[in-house]
């Protein structure tokens, strides 16, 4: 009986605390799984760095609107360093950002500029990035940190929004 | 005795739960917050002539900055030489890099950063060589501040009374700041703050840092040249008004003299992010100061100009749009290169364009040097009239010859 319960508490800590899915490496094969229109409302991919101070601040915001909006909105980030030399290091801070249950990516590339370009030619690698895919395959993407009104905007997005949103930085 | 089958289950948890915390502390005291930088290959290097025509190239590796030279212009190398005897996390990721510069007796001068075990902390660090880069002194803390937060980009130039200078972002305004008003609110402090400190004694000491700036950008590198009157200037991105990123140009004087830094670009490029694009800076001996900078209002941009303190530069040029990042640039006589990476689904193309009229016009962009694999930031060097370009690879570092066209 008391193997039951070990077996029992050792599956329930697994679960608990390997909540989140594995850091996923993002070369350039990846990009169009990365970037694959959603079937149902939005994805939202935040690409951060681990010297951006901008960055945690605005994925948590992020985290916390996809929270209010569970069935609507995907949240995965994309971290621009190269996972070989940090990955460890960027698993570690989202962990601490309370960003474990979001799907994570971070590049295989030790400069970022090639992979930035594959994904959109108009980033220059500013971080954060924060690119906005809705079921219907159009796309936005901002610079910068959001702000309250951006945040407050993001779902319901109709498309009379996403171009106020993005300011003019539509991708499509 | 008996620790019971709830506590089993929360002893597992614990331990279950510990694991992953376990894995990922990679320090030697085992909560670094980043793995060993140095650990993997990281590609920020730097390089510089010495007047024989010696090239010396530092790049980190292992834990160690490591010298190494060459006497056929890149053709071979020598042994490396570990600058830092003693293992460092150092960081040369993004747009750091370890810096060498030669003194006007042949000393060799290198600074570098290393990361310490709290987030964004890190420590500038020289040291010096007096016998041709066969050995280094003990390394030194370039600043005097030894407090755990971000002294970091730095730069380092000789200036004309062959004094090393070395600039660097630091954050100890806004850390005061935050305890005092916190991260956000109107009197929250924007960006970091540039600081200056130099050696008087030939590298053997540090003078006390001076601050340059208010509000300089985060991760930016700076970019230093000498004025014809030795004094080094620099020239580094800014933060204006609500986040506006723009760029200031200062004097580094070391004769007593303050720094009086002046916004010197206008684009109103306005984003709480970290653009990770510092600027080039090149002044020609009749003290025309040449600039490239990156700015990213309405999609990427790289421009040309020449400064007019407290205005916008003087015969702005784009030079990149999409796919074209961290430019430098320099100058000899009346010749100005422009040099910068661009890339595409295939890799990376090393751009060119001259000037043969002190950078009132320039010629067309052309091709000098293609990667399929990943590249650091190019740097334009001059010797003896001409140019070359300094460019670290993952297939290895290349010394590119560049015609005058």
């Amino acid at each position: 009986m008391k193997r039951w319960w070990v077996l029992f508490a050792l599956v329930f800590a697994t679960t608990v605390c390997a909540a989140g899915p594995a850091l996923r490496s993002l070369g350039g094969g990846q990009i169009p799984e990365l970037l694959k229109t959603p079937s149902h409302g939005e994805r939202i991919i935040m690409f951060w760095a681990l010297s951006c101070a901008y960055c945690e601040p605005n994925m948590k915001a992020l985290a916390t609107v996809q929270r209010a909006h569970p069935q609507d909105i995907e949240l995965v980030t994309v971290a621009t360093d190269d996972i070989s030399a940090h990955g460890a290091a960027i698993e570690k801070r989202l962990s601490q950002a309370g960003m474990a249950g979001y799907a994570a990516w971070a590049y295989t590339e030790l400069t970022p500029q090639r992979l930035n370009f594959l994904i959109d030619p108009n980033w220059g690698g500013e971080t954060p990035r924060t690119l906005f895919i809705l079921s219907n395959g159009e796309r936005a993407a901002v610079s910068g940190e959001l702000t309250r009104t951006e945040l407050d905007q993001l779902w319901p997005l109709p498309m009379s929004q996403v171009d106020a949103v993005a300011k003019g930085h539509v991708v499509d | 005795m008996s620790v019971g089958l709830r506590g089993w289950s929360h002893l597992l948890l614990m331990v279950a739960c510990l694991v992953p915390l376990a894995a990922n502390a990679h320090g030697d005291d085992g909560h670094m917050e980043m793995a060993p930088a140095s650990a993997g290959p990281s590609l920020g290097a730097s390089a510089a002539f010495s007047s024989d025509g010696t090239l010396w190239v530092v790049t980190a590796s292992g834990g160690h900055v490591l010298l190494r030279r060459s006497a056929d212009f890149g053709k071979t190398f020598g042994v490396p030489v570990e600058v830092n005897a003693k293992h460092q996390n150092i960081d040369s990721f993004g747009e750091n890099k370890p810096n060498v510069a030669i003194g006007q007796r042949g000393q060799i001068y290198v600074t570098w950063v290393e990361k310490l075990p709290e987030k964004w902390a890190s420590y500038v660090w020289f040291s010096r060589s007096t016998n041709g880069g066969k050995t280094f002194d003990a390394p030194l803390i370039v600043h005097r501040d030894h407090a755990w937060l971000t002294h970091s980009f730095d730069a380092l130039k000789v200036n004309g009374k062959g004094q090393p200078v070395v600039a660097w972002i630091d954050a100890r305004d806004h850390v005061a700041s935050m305890k005092q008003y916190g991260m956000k609110g109107p009197h929250a402090y924007k960006g970091l703050a540039m600081y200056y400190a130099w050696s008087a004694d030939g590298g053997k000491s540090f003078v006390p840092g001076e601050k340059v700036m208010d509000h300089s950008c985060e991760c930016c590198r700076l970019a230093l040249a000498r004025e014809p009157n030795g004094v080094v200037a620099a020239f580094f991105r800014g933060v204006y008004d609500d986040n506006v990123r723009d760029h200031a140009f200062s004097m580094l004087p070391t004769d007593g003299g303050t720094p009086l830094p002046e916004r010197s670009t206008f684009n109103e490029w306005q984003v709480a992010a970290c653009p990770e694009q510092g600027p080039g800076l090149a002044i020609s001996a009749d003290g025309v100061r040449h600039v490239v900078w990156y700015e990213g209002k309405g999609g990427p941009h790289i421009w040309y100009g020449q400064l007019d303190p407290g205005h916008a530069p003087q015969y702005r040029l784009q030079i990149g749009g999409p796919g074209a990042s961290h430019a430098d640039v320099a100058v000899y006589g009346q010749t100005v290169w422009v040099a910068w990476n661009l890339v595409s689904a295939a890799g990376y193309a090393l751009k060119v364009r001259n000037s043969t009229d002190g950078g009132r016009s320039f010629g067309e962009a052309r091709t000098v040097a293609e990667s399929a694999v990943a590249v650091y930031s190019p740097q334009l060097l001059v010797h003896k009239g001409r140019a070359w370009i300094a460019w670290n690879t993952l297939s290895g570092f290349r010394l590119i010859p560049v015609q005058r066209q």
